[in-house]
Protein backbone atom coordinates (compact mmCIF):
# COMPACT_ATOMS: atom_id res chain seq x y z
CA UNK A 1 0.00 0.00 0.00
CA UNK A 2 1.29 3.19 -1.04
CA UNK A 3 0.60 6.18 1.20
CA UNK A 4 0.62 9.82 0.28
CA UNK A 5 3.00 11.81 2.03
CA UNK A 6 2.11 13.96 4.85
CA UNK A 7 4.24 16.60 3.89
CA UNK A 8 5.45 17.28 0.40
CA UNK A 9 7.73 20.47 -0.32
CA UNK A 10 8.41 21.21 -4.12
CA UNK A 11 10.99 23.53 -5.36
CA UNK A 12 10.77 25.58 -2.21
CA UNK A 13 12.94 29.00 -2.33
CA UNK A 14 13.49 31.92 -0.19
CA UNK A 15 14.95 35.26 -1.38
CA UNK A 16 14.98 37.94 1.24
CA UNK A 17 17.09 40.59 -1.03
CA UNK A 18 19.25 39.62 -3.39
CA UNK A 19 19.90 36.46 -1.14
CA UNK A 20 18.77 33.24 -1.91
CA UNK A 21 18.25 31.69 1.52
CA UNK A 22 16.91 28.55 0.36
CA UNK A 23 17.73 27.21 -2.97
CA UNK A 24 14.83 24.76 -4.47
CA UNK A 25 14.03 22.26 -2.03
CA UNK A 26 12.41 19.54 -2.23
CA UNK A 27 11.14 16.55 0.06
CA UNK A 28 8.63 14.52 1.31
CA UNK A 29 7.74 12.84 5.26
CA UNK A 30 5.71 9.64 5.37
CA UNK A 31 3.84 9.32 7.84
CA UNK A 32 5.27 7.27 10.59
CA UNK A 33 8.61 8.29 9.99
CA UNK A 34 11.10 10.33 11.80
CA UNK A 35 12.65 12.62 9.13
CA UNK A 36 15.30 14.58 10.41
CA UNK A 37 17.19 17.75 9.00
CA UNK A 38 20.67 18.42 9.53
CA UNK A 39 22.75 21.24 9.16
CA UNK A 40 25.31 23.78 10.37
CA UNK A 41 23.99 26.88 11.69
CA UNK A 42 23.04 29.13 8.83
CA UNK A 43 21.83 26.17 6.40
CA UNK A 44 18.32 27.35 6.67
CA UNK A 45 17.05 25.00 8.42
CA UNK A 46 14.87 27.09 10.47
CA UNK A 47 13.65 29.16 7.52
CA UNK A 48 12.55 25.90 5.51
CA UNK A 49 10.40 25.16 8.79
CA UNK A 50 9.13 28.50 9.19
CA UNK A 51 7.90 27.86 5.34
CA UNK A 52 6.09 24.84 6.54
CA UNK A 53 4.22 25.96 9.31
CA UNK A 54 3.38 29.27 7.32
CA UNK A 55 5.50 31.70 10.10
CA UNK A 56 7.53 32.81 6.58
CA UNK A 57 6.26 33.19 2.72
CA UNK A 58 7.67 31.30 0.01
CA UNK A 59 9.25 33.11 -3.07
CA UNK A 60 8.65 30.00 -5.05
CA UNK A 61 7.66 26.69 -5.05
CA UNK A 62 4.79 24.84 -2.83
CA UNK A 63 4.29 23.20 0.44
CA UNK A 64 1.32 20.49 0.52
CA UNK A 65 0.35 19.00 4.18
CA UNK A 66 -1.74 16.32 3.84
CA UNK A 67 -2.75 17.31 0.45
CA UNK A 68 -3.26 21.07 1.47
CA UNK A 69 -1.29 23.66 0.04
CA UNK A 70 0.14 26.02 2.52
CA UNK A 71 -0.09 29.18 0.36
CA UNK A 72 -3.02 29.05 -0.65
CA UNK A 73 -5.30 26.74 2.34
CA UNK A 74 -3.64 27.98 5.39
CA UNK A 75 -5.94 26.69 7.94
CA UNK A 76 -6.73 23.38 6.01
CA UNK A 77 -3.17 22.76 5.80
CA UNK A 78 -2.15 23.68 9.39
CA UNK A 79 -4.63 22.34 11.45
CA UNK A 80 -2.81 18.78 10.76
CA UNK A 81 0.41 20.24 11.74
CA UNK A 82 1.74 20.54 15.89
CA UNK A 83 5.20 22.79 16.02
CA UNK A 84 7.27 24.23 18.60
CA UNK A 85 9.85 26.73 16.65
CA UNK A 86 13.04 27.14 18.23
CA UNK A 87 11.94 27.68 22.39
CA UNK A 88 8.72 26.89 23.47
CA UNK A 89 7.79 30.55 23.94
CA UNK A 90 4.30 30.56 26.61
CA UNK A 91 2.35 33.78 27.90
CA UNK A 92 4.60 33.82 31.37
CA UNK A 93 1.65 36.09 33.36
CA UNK A 94 -0.75 32.95 32.51
CA UNK A 95 -0.28 29.31 33.96
CA UNK A 96 0.14 26.31 31.90
CA UNK A 97 -3.27 25.01 32.14
CA UNK A 98 -4.17 28.42 30.70
CA UNK A 99 -1.41 28.39 28.05
CA UNK A 100 -2.75 25.23 26.59
CA UNK A 101 -6.49 26.65 27.16
CA UNK A 102 -5.59 29.07 24.84
CA UNK A 103 -4.08 26.99 22.12
CA UNK A 104 -7.21 24.22 22.42
CA UNK A 105 -9.99 27.12 21.98
CA UNK A 106 -8.73 27.62 18.23
CA UNK A 107 -8.89 24.05 17.75
CA UNK A 108 -12.27 22.68 17.79
CA UNK A 109 -10.97 19.07 18.05
CA UNK A 110 -9.93 19.54 21.30
CA UNK A 111 -12.11 18.64 24.46
CA UNK A 112 -11.66 19.01 28.29
CA UNK A 113 -10.40 15.38 28.85
CA UNK A 114 -7.87 15.83 25.82
CA UNK A 115 -6.19 18.38 27.47
CA UNK A 116 -6.00 16.91 30.59
CA UNK A 117 -4.73 13.59 28.70
CA UNK A 118 -1.96 15.55 27.42
CA UNK A 119 -0.91 17.18 30.96
CA UNK A 120 -0.52 13.67 32.34
CA UNK A 121 1.31 12.16 29.20
CA UNK A 122 3.64 15.15 29.26
CA UNK A 123 3.76 14.52 33.14
CA UNK A 124 3.14 18.18 34.07
CA UNK A 125 0.16 17.32 36.75
CA UNK A 126 1.49 18.60 39.74
CA UNK A 127 2.74 22.04 38.24
CA UNK A 128 -0.13 22.46 36.00
CA UNK A 129 -1.57 25.29 37.70
CA UNK A 130 1.33 27.22 38.52
CA UNK A 131 2.24 30.40 36.47
CA UNK A 132 4.62 29.83 33.41
CA UNK A 133 7.10 32.05 34.72
CA UNK A 134 7.74 29.47 37.86
CA UNK A 135 8.91 26.60 35.26
CA UNK A 136 12.21 25.42 34.57
CA UNK A 137 13.19 25.05 31.26
CA UNK A 138 12.83 21.51 30.73
CA UNK A 139 8.70 22.20 32.16
CA UNK A 140 8.42 24.38 29.09
CA UNK A 141 9.67 22.42 26.97
CA UNK A 142 7.04 19.31 28.15
CA UNK A 143 4.26 22.27 27.69
CA UNK A 144 5.69 22.75 24.41
CA UNK A 145 5.49 19.47 23.43
CA UNK A 146 1.96 19.00 25.44
CA UNK A 147 0.49 22.26 22.91
CA UNK A 148 1.79 20.78 19.78
CA UNK A 149 0.49 17.11 20.29
CA UNK A 150 -2.98 18.01 21.73
CA UNK A 151 -4.86 17.52 18.34
CA UNK A 152 -3.22 14.83 17.32
CA UNK A 153 -1.69 16.02 14.35
CA UNK A 154 -0.66 14.63 11.19
CA UNK A 155 2.81 16.40 11.27
CA UNK A 156 4.93 17.05 13.92
CA UNK A 157 7.62 19.77 13.33
CA UNK A 158 10.54 20.14 15.93
CA UNK A 159 13.14 22.78 15.65
CA UNK A 160 16.11 22.37 17.73
CA UNK A 161 13.77 20.05 20.25
CA UNK A 162 16.33 18.87 22.52
CA UNK A 163 18.24 22.64 23.03
CA UNK A 164 18.08 23.03 26.52
CA UNK A 165 17.09 19.04 28.16
CA UNK A 166 19.47 17.33 30.40
CA UNK A 167 20.21 14.18 28.87
CA UNK A 168 17.26 11.81 30.79
CA UNK A 169 14.99 14.76 29.02
CA UNK A 170 16.17 13.74 25.53
CA UNK A 171 16.12 10.37 25.97
CA UNK A 172 12.63 10.69 27.04
CA UNK A 173 11.62 12.87 24.20
CA UNK A 174 13.47 10.53 21.17
CA UNK A 175 11.53 7.77 22.79
CA UNK A 176 8.13 9.86 22.84
CA UNK A 177 8.83 10.61 19.28
CA UNK A 178 9.33 7.70 18.14
CA UNK A 179 6.55 6.11 19.71
CA UNK A 180 4.34 8.89 18.43
CA UNK A 181 5.55 7.53 15.13
CA UNK A 182 4.79 3.94 15.34
CA UNK A 183 1.71 3.97 17.32
CA UNK A 184 -0.10 7.16 15.91
CA UNK A 185 1.60 7.17 12.52
CA UNK A 186 2.73 10.45 13.10
CA UNK A 187 5.11 11.90 10.56
CA UNK A 188 7.87 13.65 12.52
CA UNK A 189 10.22 16.86 11.30
CA UNK A 190 13.23 17.05 13.41
CA UNK A 191 15.75 19.71 13.10
CA UNK A 192 19.33 19.56 14.63
CA UNK A 193 22.75 20.59 14.76
CA UNK A 194 23.68 17.69 16.70
CA UNK A 195 24.23 14.69 14.56
CA UNK A 196 24.55 11.93 17.47
CA UNK A 197 20.63 13.14 18.10
CA UNK A 198 19.60 12.84 15.07
CA UNK A 199 21.24 9.69 14.35
CA UNK A 200 19.23 7.92 17.15
CA UNK A 201 16.17 9.95 16.64
CA UNK A 202 15.74 9.54 12.92
CA UNK A 203 14.83 7.61 9.81
CA UNK A 204 15.94 9.41 6.86
CA UNK A 205 18.16 12.46 7.14
CA UNK A 206 18.53 15.38 4.67
CA UNK A 207 21.78 17.42 4.59
CA UNK A 208 21.60 20.51 4.27
CA UNK A 209 24.05 23.11 3.52
CA UNK A 210 23.49 27.04 2.00
CA UNK A 211 19.90 26.51 1.40
CA UNK A 212 20.26 23.43 -0.39
CA UNK A 213 19.59 19.70 0.38
CA UNK A 214 22.73 18.32 -0.44
CA UNK A 215 22.02 14.52 0.30
CA UNK A 216 18.79 13.18 2.47
CA UNK A 217 19.64 9.15 3.33
CA UNK A 218 18.06 6.57 5.53
CA UNK A 219 19.71 5.96 9.04
CA UNK A 220 17.70 2.66 9.86
CA UNK A 221 17.14 -0.54 7.90
CA UNK A 222 20.11 -0.08 6.47
CA UNK A 223 20.67 -3.27 5.11
CA UNK A 224 24.57 -4.30 5.56
CA UNK A 225 26.76 -5.00 2.44
CA UNK A 226 28.60 -8.18 2.94
CA UNK A 227 31.46 -7.20 -0.33
CA UNK A 228 32.00 -3.68 0.85
CA UNK A 229 35.42 -3.27 2.20
CA UNK A 230 35.58 -1.72 5.84
CA UNK A 231 38.12 -0.68 7.79
CA UNK A 232 38.93 -2.95 10.56
CA UNK A 233 41.26 -2.78 13.80
CA UNK A 234 42.88 -5.76 15.18
CA UNK A 235 44.37 -5.12 18.84
CA UNK A 236 47.22 -8.06 18.43
CA UNK A 237 50.32 -8.07 20.87
CA UNK A 238 52.43 -7.77 18.43
CA UNK A 239 51.46 -5.54 15.64
CA UNK A 240 55.12 -5.28 13.76
CA UNK A 241 54.94 -9.03 13.76
CA UNK A 242 51.09 -9.18 12.26
CA UNK A 243 52.10 -6.77 10.00
CA UNK A 244 54.52 -8.94 8.85
CA UNK A 245 52.54 -11.64 7.94
CA UNK A 246 49.37 -9.55 6.40
CA UNK A 247 52.48 -8.74 4.23
CA UNK A 248 50.58 -8.79 0.46
CA UNK A 249 47.05 -8.28 2.34
CA UNK A 250 46.69 -5.01 0.75
CA UNK A 251 47.23 -1.68 2.74
CA UNK A 252 47.96 -2.22 6.08
CA UNK A 253 49.22 -0.22 8.63
CA UNK A 254 49.64 0.89 12.13
CA UNK A 255 47.18 3.52 13.76
CA UNK A 256 47.74 3.91 17.66
CA UNK A 257 49.45 0.39 18.25
CA UNK A 258 46.35 -1.10 16.16
CA UNK A 259 46.90 -2.99 13.13
CA UNK A 260 44.59 -0.90 10.57
CA UNK A 261 43.24 -2.17 7.40
CA UNK A 262 40.66 -2.02 4.80
CA UNK A 263 38.95 -5.60 4.20
CA UNK A 264 35.51 -7.26 3.66
CA UNK A 265 33.74 -9.58 5.83
CA UNK A 266 34.89 -13.19 4.87
CA UNK A 267 38.92 -11.70 5.10
CA UNK A 268 38.13 -10.69 8.84
CA UNK A 269 37.61 -14.22 9.68
CA UNK A 270 40.36 -15.23 7.07
CA UNK A 271 42.92 -12.50 8.39
CA UNK A 272 41.96 -13.84 11.75
CA UNK A 273 43.01 -17.38 11.66
CA UNK A 274 45.90 -16.20 9.97
CA UNK A 275 46.77 -14.38 12.96
CA UNK A 276 46.16 -16.87 15.60
CA UNK A 277 47.77 -19.66 13.66
CA UNK A 278 51.27 -17.75 13.57
CA UNK A 279 50.71 -17.29 17.66
CA UNK A 280 50.04 -13.71 17.52
CA UNK A 281 46.83 -12.84 20.49
CA UNK A 282 44.32 -10.97 19.04
CA UNK A 283 42.69 -9.05 21.75
CA UNK A 284 39.96 -7.92 19.82
CA UNK A 285 38.42 -7.13 16.17
CA UNK A 286 36.43 -3.62 15.74
CA UNK A 287 35.19 -2.77 12.62
CA UNK A 288 35.28 0.95 12.51
CA UNK A 289 32.03 2.67 10.89
CA UNK A 290 31.66 6.03 9.71
CA UNK A 291 29.41 7.63 11.96
CA UNK A 292 26.72 10.17 10.61
CA UNK A 293 28.66 12.91 12.40
CA UNK A 294 32.26 11.99 9.64
CA UNK A 295 29.59 11.34 6.79
CA UNK A 296 28.59 14.69 7.65
CA UNK A 297 31.80 16.70 8.03
CA UNK A 298 33.07 14.74 5.16
CA UNK A 299 30.04 16.34 3.04
CA UNK A 300 30.05 19.85 4.35
CA UNK A 301 33.47 20.11 4.74
CA UNK A 302 34.92 22.65 7.17
CA UNK A 303 33.31 25.82 5.46
CA UNK A 304 32.79 29.05 6.93
CA UNK A 305 29.15 30.19 7.04
CA UNK A 306 28.91 32.27 3.73
CA UNK B 1 -13.44 26.54 10.90
CA UNK B 2 -13.98 26.90 14.39
CA UNK B 3 -15.62 29.86 16.60
CA UNK B 4 -14.20 33.24 16.78
CA UNK B 5 -15.97 33.82 20.21
CA UNK B 6 -12.91 31.81 21.54
CA UNK B 7 -10.41 34.27 19.89
CA UNK B 8 -11.65 36.66 21.82
CA UNK B 9 -11.89 34.90 24.62
CA UNK B 10 -8.45 33.97 24.14
CA UNK B 11 -7.17 37.67 23.93
CA UNK B 12 -9.34 38.73 26.89
CA UNK B 13 -7.70 36.39 28.58
CA UNK B 14 -4.29 37.83 27.92
CA UNK B 15 -5.83 41.19 29.03
CA UNK B 16 -7.67 40.40 31.85
CA UNK B 17 -5.34 38.07 33.70
CA UNK B 18 -2.59 40.28 34.34
CA UNK B 19 -2.03 42.79 37.38
CA UNK B 20 -1.78 45.47 35.72
CA UNK B 21 -4.94 45.52 34.32
CA UNK B 22 -6.71 45.63 37.54
CA UNK B 23 -4.58 48.28 38.33
CA UNK B 24 -5.48 50.64 35.86
CA UNK B 25 -9.41 49.94 36.56
CA UNK B 26 -8.18 50.33 39.89
CA UNK B 27 -7.37 54.17 38.73
CA UNK B 28 -10.89 54.78 36.94
CA UNK B 29 -12.63 53.40 40.23
CA UNK B 30 -10.88 55.08 42.89
CA UNK B 31 -9.54 58.33 41.11
CA UNK B 32 -13.13 60.15 40.66
CA UNK B 33 -14.29 59.88 44.43
CA UNK B 34 -11.06 61.10 45.54
CA UNK B 35 -10.80 64.18 43.76
CA UNK B 36 -14.66 65.11 44.67
CA UNK B 37 -13.85 64.29 48.38
CA UNK B 38 -11.11 66.74 48.23
CA UNK B 39 -12.80 69.29 46.10
CA UNK B 40 -15.80 68.89 48.93
CA UNK B 41 -13.43 69.60 51.81
CA UNK B 42 -11.33 72.38 50.10
CA UNK B 43 -13.67 74.20 47.89
CA UNK B 44 -15.90 77.17 49.66
CA UNK B 45 -18.62 77.64 46.91
CA UNK B 46 -21.13 74.85 45.91
CA UNK B 47 -20.15 73.09 42.96
CA UNK B 48 -22.77 71.12 40.76
CA UNK B 49 -22.52 66.93 40.10
CA UNK B 50 -22.41 67.55 36.55
CA UNK B 51 -19.65 70.31 36.04
CA UNK B 52 -17.37 67.79 38.58
CA UNK B 53 -18.73 64.66 36.75
CA UNK B 54 -17.40 66.63 33.16
CA UNK B 55 -14.00 67.57 34.86
CA UNK B 56 -12.97 64.59 35.83
CA UNK B 57 -14.52 62.72 32.83
CA UNK B 58 -11.94 64.50 31.18
CA UNK B 59 -9.16 63.21 33.28
CA UNK B 60 -10.16 60.18 33.04
CA UNK B 61 -10.19 59.96 28.83
CA UNK B 62 -6.82 60.63 29.08
CA UNK B 63 -5.91 57.54 31.15
CA UNK B 64 -8.46 55.53 29.39
CA UNK B 65 -6.90 56.27 26.49
CA UNK B 66 -3.65 56.05 27.49
CA UNK B 67 -4.15 52.49 29.05
CA UNK B 68 -5.59 51.44 25.54
CA UNK B 69 -3.11 52.07 23.82
CA UNK B 70 -0.68 50.21 26.06
CA UNK B 71 -2.89 47.24 25.68
CA UNK B 72 -3.22 48.09 21.61
CA UNK B 73 0.45 48.22 21.61
CA UNK B 74 1.03 44.80 23.53
CA UNK B 75 -1.57 42.73 22.13
CA UNK B 76 0.78 42.92 18.97
CA UNK B 77 3.95 43.76 19.59
CA UNK B 78 4.22 41.69 22.98
CA UNK B 79 3.60 38.67 21.50
CA UNK B 80 6.56 39.24 18.88
CA UNK B 81 8.37 40.34 21.98
CA UNK B 82 7.68 37.03 24.00
CA UNK B 83 8.20 35.12 21.02
CA UNK B 84 4.37 33.84 21.20
CA UNK B 85 3.76 35.17 17.92
CA UNK B 86 4.99 31.83 16.88
CA UNK B 87 2.63 29.33 18.29
CA UNK B 88 -0.46 31.62 17.73
CA UNK B 89 0.20 32.11 13.99
CA UNK B 90 0.29 28.17 13.53
CA UNK B 91 -3.31 27.46 14.16
CA UNK B 92 -6.27 27.06 11.32
CA UNK B 93 -6.67 30.75 11.72
CA UNK B 94 -5.93 33.20 8.82
CA UNK B 95 -4.14 35.97 10.30
CA UNK B 96 -6.59 38.31 9.48
CA UNK B 97 -9.03 37.09 11.88
CA UNK B 98 -6.38 36.63 14.42
CA UNK B 99 -5.88 40.53 13.92
CA UNK B 100 -8.99 41.43 14.06
CA UNK B 101 -9.75 39.40 17.37
CA UNK B 102 -7.10 41.09 19.01
CA UNK B 103 -8.55 44.75 17.64
CA UNK B 104 -11.87 43.87 18.38
CA UNK B 105 -11.00 42.71 21.73
CA UNK B 106 -8.67 45.83 22.39
CA UNK B 107 -12.27 48.22 21.73
CA UNK B 108 -14.02 45.71 24.12
CA UNK B 109 -11.50 46.54 26.91
CA UNK B 110 -11.88 50.50 26.00
CA UNK B 111 -15.66 50.52 26.19
CA UNK B 112 -15.60 48.09 28.76
CA UNK B 113 -13.29 51.30 30.91
CA UNK B 114 -15.12 53.99 29.19
CA UNK B 115 -18.58 52.38 30.44
CA UNK B 116 -17.09 52.40 33.79
CA UNK B 117 -15.66 55.52 33.93
CA UNK B 118 -19.75 56.95 32.92
CA UNK B 119 -20.85 54.69 35.81
CA UNK B 120 -18.58 56.09 38.70
CA UNK B 121 -18.35 59.84 37.98
CA UNK B 122 -21.98 59.48 37.63
CA UNK B 123 -22.57 58.41 40.70
CA UNK B 124 -19.59 59.19 42.90
CA UNK B 125 -20.70 63.06 42.11
CA UNK B 126 -24.66 62.29 43.06
CA UNK B 127 -23.92 60.87 46.26
CA UNK B 128 -20.97 63.49 47.09
CA UNK B 129 -22.92 66.76 45.74
CA UNK B 130 -26.42 65.72 45.31
CA UNK B 131 -28.00 65.60 42.12
CA UNK B 132 -28.91 68.96 40.63
CA UNK B 133 -31.88 67.69 37.70
CA UNK B 134 -31.48 68.09 34.31
CA UNK B 135 -30.63 71.29 33.65
CA UNK B 136 -28.85 72.80 31.17
CA UNK B 137 -26.00 73.64 33.49
CA UNK B 138 -23.37 72.43 31.18
CA UNK B 139 -23.86 73.65 27.45
CA UNK B 140 -25.59 77.02 29.38
CA UNK B 141 -27.16 79.22 26.46
CA UNK B 142 -27.43 76.28 23.63
CA UNK B 143 -29.95 75.00 26.49
CA UNK B 144 -29.49 70.58 25.49
CA UNK B 145 -29.89 69.22 28.63
CA UNK B 146 -26.80 67.83 30.95
CA UNK B 147 -27.91 64.33 30.39
CA UNK B 148 -27.66 64.76 26.54
CA UNK B 149 -24.79 66.74 27.13
CA UNK B 150 -22.74 64.08 28.96
CA UNK B 151 -23.88 61.46 26.55
CA UNK B 152 -22.90 63.58 23.84
CA UNK B 153 -19.27 63.98 24.96
CA UNK B 154 -18.28 60.45 26.08
CA UNK B 155 -19.84 59.49 22.44
CA UNK B 156 -17.45 62.17 20.94
CA UNK B 157 -14.38 61.58 23.04
CA UNK B 158 -14.99 57.82 22.75
CA UNK B 159 -14.39 58.37 18.87
CA UNK B 160 -11.57 60.25 19.55
CA UNK B 161 -10.17 57.86 21.35
CA UNK B 162 -10.61 54.93 18.71
CA UNK B 163 -8.78 56.69 16.32
CA UNK B 164 -5.87 57.21 18.58
CA UNK B 165 -5.95 53.50 19.66
CA UNK B 166 -6.25 52.64 16.07
CA UNK B 167 -3.66 54.20 15.46
CA UNK B 168 -1.25 52.51 18.07
CA UNK B 169 -2.31 49.75 17.03
CA UNK B 170 -1.31 49.97 13.47
CA UNK B 171 2.25 51.48 15.14
CA UNK B 172 2.38 48.06 16.95
CA UNK B 173 1.93 45.88 14.02
CA UNK B 174 4.10 48.00 12.02
CA UNK B 175 6.96 48.05 14.23
CA UNK B 176 6.43 44.86 16.66
CA UNK B 177 7.78 47.03 19.24
CA UNK B 178 5.44 48.24 22.16
CA UNK B 179 7.45 50.91 23.49
CA UNK B 180 7.48 52.98 20.28
CA UNK B 181 3.94 52.67 19.44
CA UNK B 182 3.04 53.32 23.38
CA UNK B 183 5.60 56.71 22.73
CA UNK B 184 4.13 57.29 19.52
CA UNK B 185 0.43 57.42 20.01
CA UNK B 186 0.93 59.18 23.50
CA UNK B 187 2.58 61.85 21.61
CA UNK B 188 0.09 62.22 19.53
CA UNK B 189 -2.83 62.45 21.62
CA UNK B 190 -1.00 65.60 23.82
CA UNK B 191 0.87 66.80 20.95
CA UNK B 192 -2.52 66.80 18.68
CA UNK B 193 -4.29 69.53 20.33
CA UNK B 194 -0.85 71.48 20.13
CA UNK B 195 -0.58 70.96 16.56
CA UNK B 196 -4.32 71.93 15.80
CA UNK B 197 -3.73 74.85 17.97
CA UNK B 198 -0.79 76.05 15.44
CA UNK B 199 -2.49 74.75 12.22
CA UNK B 200 -6.04 76.31 12.92
CA UNK B 201 -4.43 80.00 11.92
CA UNK B 202 -2.76 78.93 8.78
CA UNK B 203 -5.46 79.93 5.81
CA UNK B 204 -5.40 77.28 3.61
CA UNK B 205 -8.30 74.48 2.96
CA UNK B 206 -5.97 71.43 3.49
CA UNK B 207 -5.92 72.10 7.00
CA UNK B 208 -9.25 70.69 7.07
CA UNK B 209 -7.85 67.70 6.26
CA UNK B 210 -5.48 67.24 8.91
CA UNK B 211 -6.10 64.73 11.59
CA UNK B 212 -5.55 66.46 14.44
CA UNK B 213 -8.23 69.06 13.64
CA UNK B 214 -10.78 66.41 14.22
CA UNK B 215 -10.06 64.80 17.38
CA UNK B 216 -11.99 67.09 19.59
CA UNK B 217 -15.09 66.61 18.34
CA UNK B 218 -16.70 67.75 21.59
CA UNK B 219 -16.89 71.32 20.38
CA UNK B 220 -19.90 70.17 18.52
CA UNK B 221 -22.11 69.65 21.45
CA UNK B 222 -21.90 73.46 21.46
CA UNK B 223 -22.78 73.76 17.97
CA UNK B 224 -19.06 75.35 16.62
CA UNK B 225 -16.45 73.10 14.99
CA UNK B 226 -13.05 72.44 15.87
CA UNK B 227 -11.02 74.70 14.26
CA UNK B 228 -12.66 77.83 14.23
CA UNK B 229 -10.99 79.49 10.83
CA UNK B 230 -12.18 76.35 8.99
CA UNK B 231 -16.31 76.51 9.78
CA UNK B 232 -17.30 72.26 9.58
CA UNK B 233 -19.89 70.33 9.84
CA UNK B 234 -20.08 67.39 12.59
CA UNK B 235 -20.85 65.16 9.30
CA UNK B 236 -16.85 66.60 7.76
CA UNK B 237 -15.39 65.93 10.69
CA UNK B 238 -16.40 62.08 10.89
CA UNK B 239 -15.70 61.51 7.20
CA UNK B 240 -12.51 62.83 7.28
CA UNK B 241 -11.71 61.06 10.87
CA UNK B 242 -13.41 57.91 9.04
CA UNK B 243 -10.38 58.20 6.06
CA UNK B 244 -7.84 57.92 8.49
CA UNK B 245 -9.68 55.23 10.47
CA UNK B 246 -9.49 53.19 7.21
CA UNK B 247 -6.00 54.02 5.93
CA UNK B 248 -4.68 52.98 9.57
CA UNK B 249 -6.27 49.61 9.30
CA UNK B 250 -5.50 49.14 5.63
CA UNK B 251 -1.72 49.27 6.75
CA UNK B 252 -2.11 47.27 10.25
CA UNK B 253 -3.78 44.63 8.15
CA UNK B 254 -1.52 44.43 5.19
CA UNK B 255 1.64 44.69 7.25
CA UNK B 256 0.65 41.89 9.63
CA UNK B 257 -0.47 39.74 7.04
CA UNK B 258 2.46 39.88 4.67
CA UNK B 259 5.46 39.74 7.74
CA UNK B 260 7.82 37.08 7.95
CA UNK B 261 7.84 36.36 11.37
CA UNK B 262 11.76 35.81 12.44
CA UNK B 263 10.94 36.79 15.94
Amino acid sequence: MSQAPVVRLQNVTKVIGKRTIIDRVSFEVQPGEVFGFLGPNGSGKTTTIRMIVGLMGLTEGDIQIAGHSVRKEFPKAIIHVGAIVENPEMYKFLTGYQNLLHYARMNPSITKERIQEVIELVGLQGRIHDKVKKYSLGMRQRLGVAQAVMHRPKLLVLDEPTNGLDPAGIRELRDYLRRLAQDEGTAVLVSSHLLSEMELMCDRVAILQKGQIIDVRSIRGQTVDKAASEEVQFDVDHPDAALGILEGQGSGKIVDGLLTLSVDRTGIAALNRRLVEAGINVYGIRVKTKSLEDQFLEMTGSETIG
Amino acid sequence: MGNFWNLILNENMKIYRRVRTWIMLGFIVLLPPLISILVMIFSDGPSSNWNMMMMESYILFILVTIFTVVIASETVAGEFTWGTIKLLLIRPWSRSTILLSKYLSTLMFALTFIVAAFIVTLLVNIVVFGYSGNASELSGTVGISDWEYALKYYLFQFISLIIIVTFGFMMSSAFRSSGLAIGLSISFLFAGSIVANLFSVIDKDWVKYVLFMHLNLTSYIQGVGPIPNHPTTLGFSLAVLAGYFILFNLISWTVFRKRDITA
